[in-house]
């Protein structure tokens, strides 16, 4: 801790607060935030906080539900795809195992996950038709970007020596992963998973907005046409789904990392 | 991970998890019409707009400058409200900074409520609210960055040595004294680098934002997807791609020596 406090001299922090200052200013000249509308922002935000309220919910019962189902297993599903896809490329990506095949996978694993899910979702959504259907394949592309990721880096942080024993013994490559890797990273990739899933539902909720299903399209409608009670149903459902599943997925997790 | 993890201790625990797996699987597979059918039905389509959306537009590119700095002015508002919002957000639910349990219950659900949403919600709220436009997606990655960088600064914050507070409170030191004297100059490396995260969530996000009608590149993407002009999609995902990158790259690289 006292190393990097030391290292953060105050100079360079008064030079990047300086410089953060001066963009800040010049981006909020671009998009036109003039003192005055920034001054009229809380009144306005307070009026439509008002037209929240009571919250609709035999809308929240009747559709929003249902939305919400779709989304978690749109999240799913998208999960599983890239479970199932990502476990080779982990295993292909790691620098330690396959110096030249890692640095391919880590490159195209990079450009999927520098474009959003949704940008996916926009080209699947003509080619497989609309519905949830399009969105879970989204989600499964770009979580086989970012789990691929993450597993190459949990292989490459593990102890080979199980491996290499597998080997010695005479196994093959393939068999020593099986029974010199694979148990060994099993429970910290689950882990990626079941944290990809939660992001994922999180995801899936705004796939809506381009026609993917889920809870998004949902929003984006009873907003568009000024009907806020709905909305309100929406935005609270949505709320509880979530919390509530990552209470029992961040459970699981930490259980898993403690190899219980 | 140095030992391998200790086999499973019976064959119907391992059973019964495939089994739930399965179950969720099927059912969600079945939930949202998974079938292997439809996409080779649907294949003839998807070559077809396949074969439309390549080359990309490169005529197209000029027009993009624009939309890219509305979108990168999104961002970098974003997330330097969002950061300034965070400290006391993140200090009041730091355990032993605190000043008392009430405020650490309530902040600390705030931050949760605050995470569960994702930025295109909040994207569409403000446009609501504030009407079409960039300032409305300034707002959404503002809510956004707070949510991010709280959870995360809070973290860093209830790591710290306790030693230095208590020793500003010792002297006669107010609760602030003790936070901005005391507290914050332990992490401010960890909120730099956690700063610098946001922005490259930001960034990626603000691309979106438009797509709901809150400004940036996001904007022309969806007009031109409305009107199936799929060359010029390619290109703009294409650019986003080469944009996003870039940014990353450079803000990992400045994280690497913070941190």
């Amino acid at each position: 801790m006292s190393a990097a406090v030391r290292r953060f001299r105050p100079g360079y922090a008064s030079w990047a607060t300086l410089i953060v200052g001066a963009l800040l200013i010049w981006s909020l000249w671009a998009i036109e935030a003039s003192p005055e509308r920034l001054a009229r922002l809380p009144a306005q935000l307070g009026t439509v906080l008002g037209f929240f309220w009571p919250v609709d919910w035999h809308y929240g019962h009747t559709r929003v539900v249902p939305a919400i189902i779709e989304s978690i297993q749109l999240a799913w599903i998208g999960t599983i795809i890239g479970a199932l896809i990502s476990l080779p490329l982990a295993v292909l990506g790691a620098s330690t195992l396959f110096p030249w095949c890692s640095r391919v996978i880590k490159g195209i694993s990079a450009a999927i996950r520098a474009v959003p899910e949704i940008l996916w979702a926009i080209y699947l959504v003509p080619i497989v038709g609309l519905g949830p259907f399009a969105g879970a394949l989204a989600l499964g592309i770009n979580s086989v970007g970012m789990l691929s990721k993450l597993g190459a880096e949990v292989v490459e942080s593990t102890d080979l020596s199980a491996m290499q024993a597998v080997e010695a013994a005479g196994g093959s490559k393939l068999v020593a992963i099986r029974l010199g890797l694979l148990p060994q990273v099993l429970p910290e990739l689950m882990a990626h998973w079941l944290f990809r899933f939660e992001l994922n539902l999180r995801a899936s909720a705004v796939l809506g907005v381009v026609g993917a299903g889920g809870v998004g399209g949902l929003l984006l409608n009873t907003l568009r046409y000024r009907q806020f009670e709905m909305a309100a149903a929406v935005l609270v459902l949505t709320v509880l789904a979530v919390l509530a599943i990552d209470l029992v997925s961040g459970s699981i997790r930490r259980k898993l990392l403690r190899g219980g | 991970m140095s030992r391998p993890a200790p086999p499973p201790r019976q064959l119907g625990l391992t059973l019964g998890v495939i089994a739930v797996l399965a179950t969720m699987t099927l059912w969600s597979a079945h939930g949202i019409g998974f079938s292997v059918s439809e996409l080779v039905c649907n294949a003839a389509g998807g070559s077809r707009l396949l074969r439309e959306s390549w080359p990309p537009d490169f005529a197209f590119l000029p027009r993009l400058i624009g939309p890219f700095l509305e979108t990168l002015h999104i961002a970098l508002i974003g997330t330097v409200v969002g950061a300034i919002i965070a400290i006391p957000v993140a200090v009041l639910a730091a355990r032993p900074v605190s000043p008392n349990w009430l405020t650490w219950i309530i902040d600390r659900n705030f931050m949760n409520i605050l995470r569960t949403l994702p930025d295109l919600f909040w994207a569409m709220l403000f446009a609501t609210a504030v009407g079409f436009g960039p300032l409305a997606g300034a707002l959404a990655l503002s809510v956004f960055s707070v949510a991010v960088i709280s959870k995360l600064f809070s973290e860093s914050v209830e790591a710290i040595d306790m030693h230095l507070p208590e020793a500003v409170r010792a002297c006669g030191g107010s609760w602030l004294q003790m936070v901005g004297l005391g507290a914050l100059p332990q992490v401010w490396p960890q909120y730099a680098a956690y700063v610098m995260y946001s922005f490259e969530l930001n960034v990626r996000g603000s691309m979106v934002l438009g797509l709901v009608g809150a400004g940036g590149i996001g904007m022309i993407l969806e007009t031109q997807r409305a009107n199936f002009e799929y060359e010029r999609v390619t290109m703009i995902i294409l650019s986003v791609l080469v944009v996003v990158l870039l940014i990353e790259q450079v803000s990992a690289s400045v994280r690497r020596r913070l941190a």
